[in-house]
Protein backbone atom coordinates (compact mmCIF):
# COMPACT_ATOMS: atom_id res chain seq x y z
CA UNK A 1 0.00 0.00 0.00
CA UNK A 2 1.24 3.21 -0.93
CA UNK A 3 1.92 6.03 1.36
CA UNK A 4 -0.87 8.45 0.44
CA UNK A 5 -3.07 5.31 0.29
CA UNK A 6 -2.59 4.37 3.16
CA UNK A 7 -2.83 8.23 4.87
CA UNK A 8 -5.99 8.21 2.98
CA UNK A 9 -7.35 5.09 4.85
CA UNK A 10 -6.59 6.77 8.39
CA UNK A 11 -8.10 10.16 7.24
CA UNK A 12 -11.04 8.05 5.99
CA UNK A 13 -11.24 6.89 9.89
CA UNK A 14 -10.53 10.16 11.47
CA UNK A 15 -13.32 11.49 9.02
CA UNK A 16 -15.89 8.97 10.28
CA UNK A 17 -15.01 10.04 13.71
CA UNK A 18 -15.68 13.21 13.83
CA UNK A 19 -19.07 12.71 11.44
CA UNK A 20 -21.06 16.03 12.48
CA UNK A 21 -24.42 16.40 11.61
CA UNK A 22 -24.14 20.89 10.40
CA UNK A 23 -27.90 21.64 11.19
CA UNK A 24 -27.04 20.80 14.99
CA UNK A 25 -23.76 22.06 16.05
CA UNK A 26 -24.00 25.43 15.87
CA UNK A 27 -27.69 27.55 17.65
CA UNK A 28 -28.00 30.15 15.21
CA UNK A 29 -29.18 33.12 17.46
CA UNK A 30 -31.99 35.23 15.98
CA UNK A 31 -29.59 38.44 15.77
CA UNK A 32 -25.95 39.29 16.97
CA UNK A 33 -24.43 41.88 19.08
CA UNK A 34 -22.35 43.67 16.98
CA UNK A 35 -20.64 44.95 19.86
CA UNK A 36 -18.66 42.29 20.27
CA UNK A 37 -15.45 41.32 18.21
CA UNK A 38 -16.54 38.83 14.87
CA UNK A 39 -12.83 38.39 13.81
CA UNK A 40 -9.35 38.95 15.34
CA UNK A 41 -8.79 42.62 15.83
CA UNK A 42 -4.90 41.82 14.25
CA UNK A 43 -5.95 40.18 11.32
CA UNK A 44 -8.04 42.65 10.49
CA UNK A 45 -6.84 43.70 6.66
CA UNK A 46 -6.34 47.36 7.76
CA UNK A 47 -5.54 46.99 11.20
CA UNK A 48 -2.50 49.49 12.44
CA UNK A 49 -3.55 51.53 9.57
CA UNK A 50 -3.98 55.56 10.64
CA UNK A 51 -7.37 54.89 9.41
CA UNK A 52 -7.83 52.01 11.25
CA UNK A 53 -6.36 53.89 14.54
CA UNK A 54 -9.40 56.57 13.86
CA UNK A 55 -12.25 54.41 14.47
CA UNK A 56 -13.88 54.19 17.82
CA UNK A 57 -13.69 51.16 19.59
CA UNK A 58 -17.37 50.34 18.18
CA UNK A 59 -16.38 50.83 14.93
CA UNK A 60 -13.62 48.84 15.19
CA UNK A 61 -15.82 46.12 15.96
CA UNK A 62 -18.39 46.85 12.88
CA UNK A 63 -15.59 46.76 10.70
CA UNK A 64 -14.49 42.91 12.32
CA UNK A 65 -17.94 41.63 11.61
CA UNK A 66 -17.48 42.92 7.61
CA UNK A 67 -14.23 41.06 8.13
CA UNK A 68 -15.49 38.08 9.15
CA UNK A 69 -18.31 38.37 6.50
CA UNK A 70 -15.97 38.28 3.70
CA UNK A 71 -13.89 35.85 5.03
CA UNK A 72 -16.55 33.46 5.12
CA UNK A 73 -17.36 34.10 1.50
CA UNK A 74 -13.81 33.91 0.19
CA UNK A 75 -13.74 30.60 1.81
CA UNK A 76 -17.16 29.57 -0.28
CA UNK A 77 -15.51 31.31 -3.09
CA UNK A 78 -13.03 29.05 -2.50
CA UNK A 79 -15.10 25.85 -1.58
CA UNK A 80 -17.55 25.71 -4.58
CA UNK A 81 -15.14 24.77 -7.58
CA UNK A 82 -12.75 22.55 -4.70
CA UNK A 83 -16.69 20.97 -4.38
CA UNK A 84 -17.27 20.83 -8.48
CA UNK A 85 -13.60 18.90 -8.47
CA UNK A 86 -13.52 16.71 -5.95
CA UNK A 87 -16.79 15.18 -7.67
CA UNK A 88 -15.31 14.94 -11.42
CA UNK A 89 -12.23 13.28 -9.50
CA UNK A 90 -14.51 10.84 -7.92
CA UNK A 91 -13.41 7.25 -8.79
CA UNK A 92 -11.32 9.03 -11.36
CA UNK A 93 -8.78 6.11 -12.87
CA UNK A 94 -6.12 9.22 -11.07
CA UNK A 95 -7.76 8.58 -7.88
CA UNK A 96 -9.65 5.64 -7.13
CA UNK A 97 -7.56 4.43 -4.61
CA UNK A 98 -8.48 7.42 -2.43
CA UNK A 99 -12.42 7.38 -3.28
CA UNK A 100 -13.41 6.78 0.38
CA UNK A 101 -11.62 9.77 1.70
CA UNK A 102 -12.72 11.90 -1.39
CA UNK A 103 -16.08 11.08 -0.26
CA UNK A 104 -15.52 12.64 3.50
CA UNK A 105 -13.77 15.57 1.72
CA UNK A 106 -16.35 16.67 -0.29
CA UNK A 107 -18.78 16.12 2.63
CA UNK A 108 -16.71 18.29 4.85
CA UNK A 109 -16.15 20.66 2.59
CA UNK A 110 -19.94 21.12 1.73
CA UNK A 111 -21.00 21.57 5.42
CA UNK A 112 -17.93 24.51 6.12
CA UNK A 113 -20.34 26.29 3.24
CA UNK A 114 -23.12 25.60 4.95
CA UNK A 115 -21.73 27.12 8.08
CA UNK A 116 -20.16 29.94 6.32
CA UNK A 117 -23.11 30.24 3.90
CA UNK A 118 -25.60 30.73 7.09
CA UNK A 119 -23.76 33.52 8.74
CA UNK A 120 -23.54 35.30 6.72
CA UNK A 121 -27.22 34.90 4.77
CA UNK A 122 -28.26 35.40 8.14
CA UNK A 123 -26.14 38.48 9.75
CA UNK A 124 -25.41 40.18 6.49
CA UNK A 125 -28.26 39.39 4.05
CA UNK A 126 -25.26 38.59 1.46
CA UNK A 127 -22.33 36.82 0.65
CA UNK A 128 -19.60 39.04 -0.75
CA UNK A 129 -19.19 38.68 -5.02
CA UNK A 130 -16.27 36.39 -6.21
CA UNK A 131 -13.62 38.89 -8.25
CA UNK A 132 -12.08 35.60 -9.87
CA UNK A 133 -12.35 34.69 -13.45
CA UNK A 134 -11.25 31.34 -15.05
CA UNK A 135 -9.79 31.40 -18.53
CA UNK A 136 -9.98 28.31 -20.00
CA UNK A 137 -6.98 26.60 -21.58
CA UNK A 138 -5.58 23.46 -22.51
CA UNK A 139 -3.01 21.27 -20.33
CA UNK A 140 -0.22 18.48 -20.01
CA UNK A 141 -0.97 14.88 -18.76
CA UNK A 142 -1.68 15.42 -15.13
CA UNK A 143 -1.05 18.97 -15.11
CA UNK A 144 -5.07 19.80 -14.18
CA UNK A 145 -5.29 17.76 -11.16
CA UNK A 146 -1.75 18.60 -9.98
CA UNK A 147 -2.60 22.25 -10.21
CA UNK A 148 -6.14 21.31 -8.90
CA UNK A 149 -4.75 20.22 -5.65
CA UNK A 150 -1.85 22.54 -5.62
CA UNK A 151 -4.35 25.50 -5.59
CA UNK A 152 -6.40 23.92 -3.15
CA UNK A 153 -3.31 23.47 -0.27
CA UNK A 154 -2.62 26.75 -1.22
CA UNK A 155 -5.87 28.35 -0.43
CA UNK A 156 -6.58 25.77 2.53
CA UNK A 157 -3.25 26.53 4.17
CA UNK A 158 -3.67 30.26 4.90
CA UNK A 159 -7.54 30.10 5.78
CA UNK A 160 -6.67 27.31 8.30
CA UNK A 161 -3.94 29.87 9.94
CA UNK A 162 -6.57 32.43 10.32
CA UNK A 163 -9.06 29.40 11.69
CA UNK A 164 -6.81 28.55 14.25
CA UNK A 165 -5.72 32.13 15.12
CA UNK A 166 -9.53 32.74 15.73
CA UNK A 167 -10.15 29.43 17.19
CA UNK A 168 -8.02 30.25 20.20
CA UNK A 169 -9.28 33.84 20.40
CA UNK A 170 -11.83 34.61 23.55
CA UNK A 171 -12.86 38.12 22.34
CA UNK A 172 -14.72 36.61 19.89
CA UNK A 173 -18.23 36.40 19.46
CA UNK A 174 -18.91 32.55 20.08
CA UNK A 175 -21.18 31.42 16.44
CA UNK A 176 -18.12 33.10 14.58
CA UNK A 177 -15.53 31.66 16.79
CA UNK A 178 -17.12 27.83 16.64
CA UNK A 179 -17.05 28.21 12.70
CA UNK A 180 -13.61 28.99 12.71
CA UNK A 181 -13.04 25.83 14.74
CA UNK A 182 -14.98 23.48 12.72
CA UNK A 183 -13.72 24.77 9.91
CA UNK A 184 -9.80 24.12 11.34
CA UNK A 185 -10.39 20.24 12.69
CA UNK A 186 -11.89 19.35 9.65
CA UNK A 187 -8.78 21.10 8.06
CA UNK A 188 -6.24 19.64 9.58
CA UNK A 189 -6.98 16.00 8.24
CA UNK A 190 -7.68 17.92 4.49
CA UNK A 191 -4.18 19.70 4.50
CA UNK A 192 -2.38 16.37 5.35
CA UNK A 193 -4.38 15.19 1.79
CA UNK A 194 -3.44 18.47 0.46
CA UNK A 195 0.09 18.33 0.96
CA UNK A 196 0.75 14.39 0.42
CA UNK A 197 -1.43 14.05 -2.90
CA UNK A 198 -0.07 17.41 -4.92
CA UNK A 199 3.30 15.72 -4.01
CA UNK A 200 1.85 12.32 -5.46
CA UNK A 201 1.14 13.80 -8.77
CA UNK A 202 3.99 16.15 -8.98
CA UNK A 203 6.52 13.19 -9.03
CA UNK A 204 4.38 11.41 -10.86
CA UNK A 205 3.69 13.71 -14.05
CA UNK A 206 6.18 16.65 -13.81
CA UNK A 207 9.30 14.04 -15.27
CA UNK A 208 6.95 14.07 -18.42
CA UNK A 209 6.27 17.99 -18.05
CA UNK A 210 8.70 20.02 -20.88
CA UNK A 211 10.58 23.17 -18.57
CA UNK A 212 8.03 25.55 -19.97
CA UNK A 213 5.61 23.70 -18.40
CA UNK A 214 7.47 23.29 -15.30
CA UNK A 215 8.13 27.30 -15.31
CA UNK A 216 4.83 28.37 -15.99
CA UNK A 217 3.12 26.20 -13.20
CA UNK A 218 6.10 27.72 -10.87
CA UNK A 219 5.35 31.28 -11.57
CA UNK A 220 1.32 30.75 -11.68
CA UNK A 221 1.69 29.17 -8.40
CA UNK A 222 3.68 31.76 -7.04
CA UNK A 223 0.55 34.50 -8.61
CA UNK A 224 -1.61 32.10 -7.44
CA UNK A 225 -0.84 32.64 -3.46
CA UNK A 226 -0.60 36.21 -3.78
CA UNK A 227 -3.98 36.37 -6.14
CA UNK A 228 -5.49 34.62 -2.60
CA UNK A 229 -4.30 37.15 -0.26
CA UNK A 230 -5.75 39.71 -2.35
CA UNK A 231 -9.20 38.37 -1.53
CA UNK A 232 -8.46 39.59 2.37
CA UNK A 233 -8.35 43.19 1.30
CA UNK A 234 -11.80 43.93 0.42
CA UNK A 235 -12.89 47.35 -0.52
CA UNK A 236 -16.87 46.48 -0.45
CA UNK A 237 -16.13 45.47 2.86
CA UNK A 238 -14.39 49.04 3.87
CA UNK A 239 -18.08 50.72 2.07
CA UNK A 240 -20.28 48.64 4.29
CA UNK A 241 -17.89 49.58 7.23
CA UNK A 242 -18.43 53.27 6.12
CA UNK A 243 -15.15 53.78 5.23
CA UNK A 244 -13.78 56.88 2.74
CA UNK A 245 -12.19 55.84 0.14
CA UNK A 246 -12.20 52.35 -0.33
CA UNK A 247 -9.93 51.19 -3.56
CA UNK A 248 -7.59 53.82 -2.20
CA UNK A 249 -7.78 52.51 0.98
CA UNK A 250 -7.56 48.66 -0.06
CA UNK A 251 -4.24 49.65 -2.13
CA UNK A 252 -2.82 51.39 1.23
CA UNK A 253 -3.51 48.52 3.13
CA UNK A 254 -1.98 45.80 0.54
CA UNK A 255 1.24 47.90 0.78
CA UNK A 256 2.18 48.70 4.50
CA UNK A 257 4.78 47.19 6.37
CA UNK A 258 2.58 45.46 9.07
CA UNK A 259 0.53 43.72 6.94
CA UNK A 260 3.22 42.60 4.28
CA UNK A 261 5.34 40.79 7.50
CA UNK A 262 1.77 39.70 8.86
CA UNK A 263 1.39 37.75 4.89
CA UNK A 264 4.73 36.49 5.21
CA UNK A 265 4.35 34.93 8.90
CA UNK A 266 0.83 33.40 8.17
CA UNK A 267 2.37 32.15 4.78
CA UNK A 268 5.87 30.98 5.66
CA UNK A 269 4.93 27.00 6.49
CA UNK A 270 3.40 26.59 3.04
CA UNK A 271 5.99 29.06 1.20
CA UNK A 272 8.84 26.68 2.62
CA UNK A 273 6.55 23.40 1.50
CA UNK A 274 6.79 25.18 -1.90
CA UNK A 275 10.09 26.38 -1.84
CA UNK A 276 11.58 22.93 -1.04
CA UNK A 277 9.66 20.95 -3.86
CA UNK A 278 10.70 24.04 -6.51
CA UNK A 279 7.45 24.62 -6.63
CA UNK A 280 7.51 28.39 -6.88
CA UNK A 281 10.27 30.88 -7.06
CA UNK A 282 12.54 33.11 -4.82
CA UNK A 283 11.02 36.17 -6.38
CA UNK A 284 7.19 36.56 -5.01
CA UNK A 285 6.27 39.45 -3.65
CA UNK A 286 3.32 38.97 -0.77
CA UNK B 1 -16.59 61.50 -14.68
CA UNK B 2 -13.41 60.84 -16.57
CA UNK B 3 -13.78 61.24 -20.33
CA UNK B 4 -12.84 58.19 -22.15
CA UNK B 5 -9.54 59.36 -23.56
CA UNK B 6 -8.26 59.55 -19.54
CA UNK B 7 -10.20 56.60 -18.81
CA UNK B 8 -8.19 54.60 -21.83
CA UNK B 9 -4.71 57.04 -20.75
CA UNK B 10 -5.04 55.22 -16.72
CA UNK B 11 -5.92 51.85 -17.69
CA UNK B 12 -3.21 51.77 -20.65
CA UNK B 13 -0.66 53.03 -17.51
CA UNK B 14 -2.11 50.59 -15.23
CA UNK B 15 -1.67 47.45 -17.25
CA UNK B 16 2.03 48.76 -18.12
CA UNK B 17 2.70 48.79 -14.48
CA UNK B 18 1.29 45.84 -13.93
CA UNK B 19 2.99 44.00 -16.57
CA UNK B 20 6.21 46.01 -15.84
CA UNK B 21 8.10 44.48 -19.27
CA UNK B 22 6.14 45.80 -21.76
CA UNK B 23 6.88 49.58 -23.18
CA UNK B 24 3.47 52.10 -23.32
CA UNK B 25 4.59 52.36 -26.96
CA UNK B 26 3.98 49.02 -27.36
CA UNK B 27 1.17 48.40 -25.81
CA UNK B 28 -1.87 49.40 -28.67
CA UNK B 29 -5.54 49.32 -28.00
CA UNK B 30 -5.70 46.08 -30.09
CA UNK B 31 -2.62 44.60 -28.15
CA UNK B 32 -3.92 41.10 -26.85
CA UNK B 33 -3.58 41.23 -23.47
CA UNK B 34 -4.78 37.66 -22.14
CA UNK B 35 -4.29 36.01 -24.96
CA UNK B 36 -0.57 37.83 -25.27
CA UNK B 37 -0.11 36.52 -21.63
CA UNK B 38 0.39 40.67 -20.88
CA UNK B 39 -2.20 40.28 -18.06
CA UNK B 40 -2.81 36.57 -16.56
CA UNK B 41 -5.74 35.37 -15.86
CA UNK B 42 -4.71 35.88 -11.70
CA UNK B 43 -4.76 39.89 -12.40
CA UNK B 44 -7.81 39.89 -13.59
CA UNK B 45 -9.24 40.00 -10.06
CA UNK B 46 -6.91 43.41 -10.05
CA UNK B 47 -7.92 44.40 -13.36
CA UNK B 48 -11.43 44.19 -11.90
CA UNK B 49 -11.28 46.42 -9.04
CA UNK B 50 -9.21 49.15 -10.93
CA UNK B 51 -12.34 49.27 -13.71
CA UNK B 52 -14.21 49.42 -11.00
CA UNK B 53 -11.99 52.88 -9.39
CA UNK B 54 -11.74 54.16 -13.18
CA UNK B 55 -16.01 53.54 -13.36
CA UNK B 56 -16.75 54.54 -9.72
CA UNK B 57 -19.22 51.31 -10.35
CA UNK B 58 -18.90 48.10 -8.90
CA UNK B 59 -19.22 45.24 -11.67
CA UNK B 60 -21.39 42.59 -11.64
CA UNK B 61 -18.19 39.86 -11.59
CA UNK B 62 -20.43 37.09 -12.71
CA UNK B 63 -21.98 38.42 -15.50
CA UNK B 64 -18.32 39.13 -17.14
CA UNK B 65 -17.16 36.75 -19.89
CA UNK B 66 -13.24 36.54 -19.90
CA UNK B 67 -13.41 38.17 -23.97
CA UNK B 68 -15.00 41.30 -22.18
CA UNK B 69 -10.69 42.10 -21.48
CA UNK B 70 -9.99 41.27 -24.87
CA UNK B 71 -8.02 44.72 -25.14
CA UNK B 72 -8.02 48.13 -24.42
CA UNK B 73 -10.27 48.49 -27.22
CA UNK B 74 -13.35 45.87 -25.87
CA UNK B 75 -12.66 46.91 -22.30
CA UNK B 76 -13.48 50.65 -22.75
CA UNK B 77 -16.36 49.46 -25.22
CA UNK B 78 -17.50 47.10 -22.31
CA UNK B 79 -16.87 49.00 -19.35
CA UNK B 80 -16.55 53.07 -19.85
CA UNK B 81 -19.53 54.40 -18.98
CA UNK B 82 -19.11 58.32 -20.21
CA UNK B 83 -19.72 60.34 -23.44
CA UNK B 84 -17.29 58.82 -25.94
CA UNK B 85 -14.93 60.83 -27.44
CA UNK B 86 -15.67 59.75 -31.11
Amino acid sequence: MSKLEETSKKLSAASCKSYQNPYEYLDWPEQLDREQWFFSEELISIYGSPEYESLSESQKKQLSFFEAVNFFSLNIHGEKPLVEGLARRLYSRELKDYADYLHHFLDEENKHMIYFGGFCNRYAGKIYRDKKLQIPRDYEAGEEDFLFFAKVMIFEEIVDVYNLRMAADERLENTSRKINRIHHLDEARHLVFGRQITEHLYEKYSKEWCSETIERLREYLGNYLVATWKEYYNPDVYKDAGLNSPYELMERAWKSQDRIALRQQVSASLIKYLRERNLIGEEIQL
Amino acid sequence: MKSEAEFRSELRKWIVNKNGKIKAEDLKDDTAIIEQRIISSLQLMDLILELEKLSEEALDVEQLKPGVFKNIDSICHNFYKGESNA
